[in-house]
């Protein structure tokens, strides 16, 4: 039977979580400086249990400094965008949507750049937070237009969100064509979405609103899967069609703004990993939110891990792994759609 | 049960409804009639509270609609509408639980009951057999009965159809009507039945509606309303009226010019 | 130079000996550093350099009102500030060039676009570009201006004062240890200086050794990893700020204790303008540089 249920979901979370942790242990001991396996491994567990960590200083600076707060950021930021891409396609039923359309990531590149241009480094937590700014003022921008009558609707909110996303791009090359050379290096590989330049110390502040955005989107997943068949037939069904757009627009912005401040526009995660996770676990949103987070922060620890050791020393912008693995991949989920649907 | 006070209604400019009133009886059949911009679809969508008319009140059992939550009136009024566009391709199952929505409130997951509930739904509308399979691989007159499964979960008092006959067989028209009316005779369940066909509503309802213009030209038992006077003044063109040799209804048919 | 161009300056050159008793000739014929031939003016009047480095090169010469048009970032010596603009390495302002009646315009090739150059030959100007690509490559260029310029004794002080500079160099490091170095050009993504960079170059003049002299990217791109793994003993940060950065950049430094560098406190803000620009200037690098890497030979 199809139908999903509480075992069903916990069932599919629990084998996600095992793959995650899979990729998690894959980031941790990979990387452009050989670390031993099992002293990687020995490393990270020591450190958690507490006690004596083996290893030299800089073994251990690797392993506990770089590699594993960097899998655990690009994880959280991989469900954050996942999870956004699928209530922004069920919000305005257009499963072409992903976290970007609204323009909330055009808000965020405006404030990083101003951030930038001011003098604050990347490895700031003032940066992330002016960009977070930025995607705030935007999505409150997009709202006030996007609605019509006092209530929002798709297309509108789709048009405002297009037309102020377009205006705050032309803001951006505005902004990198008065660049001096040293600041447009940064502001470019901004803009191309990267790790490396991500301040561990900003999990801390990504993970309250991914969470938070995660546990309320997730409590609407039943009204989001009536929404899909239009709003008609979602106030048929009795449900508050104003209340749940409100919802889900504000929410999913958060976490989208949160995940874009801290390492800039990472393209393709929010638009293929519900995708995917509905070709593979069906359209339901009750077990499509859980499972394109958990796909979508495996995706982007191993994408960002490849980027890491795949032309070493040298370092590939991640959002160039996302779509060159990513689209084929799809791709082959889409052909061998009709025999999917597991379980 | 529903008692539609001077309503009135208008999209931009221009009234779509004026100045409507009619009582529906609990357990009647309602035929809703009347030209395309009559105001038919947005009456239905008035009855369930989609739209709020500018002017006037409708009471469900004494109380306004517009004083009821969603969900409350959603346990009492279902609608099937004409089309419904599948996005994603939900089974059968899952699109009739959707019916249980009203009752489940902030719970994420549908309980046994829910379940038993929709499994009656769909025998009494045959489509328990296509549980399992995508929507989007059903045929319409499946696909149609497959909604009213859904609304019939919602366990309803009044059930609102919106031209349900349309794109249908001759074959699936006739077990279609013959669910509804069983529905309508057996279970007491209430139904508006809006129609572009003329003789489907006077063969099956108890009363019509002659809508035109947005406002109600005939109300009444089908040989009031379908007359050869009221068509000609509704629509404007000449008509046979005469006897459904079986039933005794009043058929139209149409006269070439 | 291709066989081409060597028949082109055979053919001339007998017609400049033919003219040189008769009178002095009104233009040169030049091959520049990238190979174009180029006709000067014997003493030209009026140039126009599109880069910071020609025009410390042109000041240092010992020109000063000859020098009617400068790039936009153009900004030593404090002369330079108070010359025409005629636009930046991504755009030049066509118009401002040609209202200014240069009988000259020097360029370099690690900036100015052939883009650019092609058009300012399509409109007529004579336009030589220098391209050098280390520390003796400086000297040559230098050298070269001189001549183009007409003042050879200019360029041989320069270049006589920038050698005698760099042999104390090389004597007072010759017998010491080189300590690694790692040079950091952008702060955010890591950049660092590789084969064929100017700081590469400056490094293992000084005394040092560079972490990423094998690598054959000019500017390779480097996780912080690769930086813990090399162990620096001094880590050089090329700024453009450098008085200004010191604190924020010492303070994103910090975490890495392990780094030898960070422990002994050996992370060091430099001028990028001393590094980085093929100038005169570059020795000012070089020097400051050595004093980094060997203090004790600099007391």
């Amino acid at each position: 039977m199809t139908l999903v249920t509480p075992k069903k979901v916990i069932l599919i979370s629990a084998l996600l979580t095992l793959l995650l942790l899979g990729v998690i242990l894959l980031a941790v001991t990979l990387g452009s400086v050989r670390v031993p396996f099992r002293l990687s491994i020995q490393i990270l567990i020591q450190s958690i249990m507490g006690g004596n960590v083996s290893g030299t200083d800089t073994e251990q600076a690797i392993i506990l400094s770089l590699r594993f707060p960097r899998a655990i950021l690009a994880g959280l930021v991989g469900a954050g965008l996942s999870v956004s891409g699928a209530v922004f396609q069920a919000l305005l039923r257009n499963p072409l949507a992903d976290p970007y359309i609204l323009g909330v990531s055009s808000g965020a590149a405006v404030g990083a750049i101003v951030a930038l241009l001011l003098g604050l480094s990347t490895a700031s937590l003032g940066l992330p937070l002016v960009s977070f700014l930025g995607a705030l003022m935007t999505v409150l921008l997009v709202l006030y237009f996007g609605r019509q009558d006092g209530k929002i609707h798709p297309n509108t909110l789709l048009l405002a969100g297009v037309i102020i996303g377009s205006f705050l791009s032309a803001v951006i090359m505005f902004f990198i064509s008065i660049s001096q050379r040293e600041e447009l290096r940064t502001i470019i590989f901004w803009l191309m979405g990267d790790f490396s330049l991500a301040n561990p110390q900003t999990l801390f502040t990504v993970f309250p609103y991914v969470l938070g955005g995660f546990v309320v989107v997730y409590l609407q997943a039943r009204h989001l899967n009536v929404m899909l068949f239009g709003e008609e037939n979602a106030l048929q069904l009795g449900v508050n069609v104003e209340r749940l757009r409100m919802i889900c627009y504000l929410f999913a912005s958060l976490i989208t703004a949160a995940s874009v401040s801290v390492c800039g526009l990472i393209g393709f995660v929010g638009l293929i990993v519900p995708h995917g996770s509905r070709l593979i676990f069906g359209p339901d949103h009750r077990i499509l939110i859980p499972a394109s987070a958990l796909i979508g922060a495996s995706f982007l620890i191993a994408s960002d891990t490849l980027a890491r050791i795949l032309l070493a020393p040298v370092e590939l912008p991640v959002g160039v792994i996302t779509a060159v693995f990513g689209g084929p991949f799809f791709i082959y989920l889409l052909k061998t759609r009709k025999t999917m649907k597991v379980l | 049960m529903i008692d539609v006070r001077s309503i009135s209604f208008r999209y931009h400019q221009g009234w779509v409804l004026q100045d409507v009133s009619f009582r529906i009886q609990k357990g009647s059949f309602i035929g809703l009639i009347g030209p395309n911009g009559s105001g038919k679809t947005t009456l239905l969508k008035i009855l369930y509270h989609h739209l709020s008319p500018q002017q006037g009140d409708i009471l469900f059992d004494q109380i306004p609609l517009r004083k009821m939550s969603r969900p409350a009136i959603a346990k009492r009024i279902a609608m099937v509408a004409q089309e419904t566009h599948i996005l994603f391709p939900f089974t059968a199952l899952e699109v009739v639980l959707m019916g249980r929505s009203p009752y489940l409130g902030h719970r994420l997951f549908e309980s046994s009951k829910d379940l038993e509930i929709a499994r009656k739904a769909m025998e009494w509308t045959e489509t328990f057999s296509l549980s399992e399979r995508a929507m989007d691989e059903v045929s319409g007159g499946e696909r149609k009965r497959i909604f009213i499964a859904r609304a019939l979960a919602q366990e309803p008092e009044l059930i609102l159809l919106d031209e349900p006959t349309t794109n249908l067989d001759i074959h699936h028209q006739r077990d279609f009507l013959d669910l509804i009316l069983t529905l309508n005779k057996e279970r007491g369940l209430t139904t508006v039945m809006a129609s572009h066909d003329m003789n489907i509503a006077s063969e099956f309802c108890d009363q019509l509606i002659l809508l035109c213009d947005g406002k109600i030209d005939r109300m009444g038992h089908p040989e009031e309303v379908i007359t050869r006077e009221n068509i000609e003044r509704v629509y404007g063109c000449d008509v046979w009226v005469d006897r459904h040799p079986v039933s005794g209804a009043p058929r139209i048919h149409l006269l070439k010019k | 130079m291709t066989p081409s161009r060597i028949k082109i300056l055979l053919t001339f050159l007998p017609l400049l000996l033919v003219w040189l008793p008769v009178a002095a000739p009104a233009t040169h014929q030049f091959v520049d550093e990238v190979g174009r031939p180029v006709t000067v003016p014997s003493v030209p009047k009026r140039v126009i350099s599109l880069a910071p480095n020609v025009t410390e090169i042109l000041f240092g010469l010992g020109l000063d009102q000859e020098i009617v048009g400068v790039s936009t970032h153009c900004n030593f010596p404090e002369k330079a500030k108070t010359r025409t603009r005629v636009g930046s390495y991504i755009s030049l302002d066509f118009e401002k060039i040609v209202s200014l009646k240069p009988d000259l315009i020097i360029g370099t090739g690690a900036g100015n676009t052939k883009d650019m150059v092609d058009r300012l030959e399509k409109l007529g100007f004579s336009t030589y570009i220098i391209f050098p690509k280390n520390f003796d490559g400086i000297l040559t260029s230098v050298r070269h201006l001189g001549q183009v310029m007409a003042k050879e004794k200019g360029a041989l002080a320069i270049v006589r004062n920038m050698e005698s500079r760099r042999q104390k160099i090389i004597a007072l490091t010759r017998d010491v240890p080189r300590p690694r170095v790692f040079m950091q050009i952008g702060e955010a993504p890591i950049v660092t200086v590789g084969r064929g960079s100017f700081a590469d170059d400056l490094i293992s003049l000084a005394g040092g050794e560079n972490v990423a002299a094998k690598e054959d990217k000019t500017y390779p791109r480097w996780g912080m990893e690769e930086v813990l793994k090399r162990s620096p003993e001094v880590i050089l940060i090329s700024s453009m700020n450098p008085k200004g950065n010191y604190e924020k950049v010492v303070q994103a430094w910090s975490r890495w204790k392990m780094i030898p560098a960070v422990q002994n406190g050996r992370i060091h803000l430099i001028d990028s303008d001393l590094i980085d620009r093929p100038s005169p200037r570059i020795i000012e690098g070089l020097e400051e540089m050595a004093r980094l890497f060997h203090p004790e030979r600099f007391k």
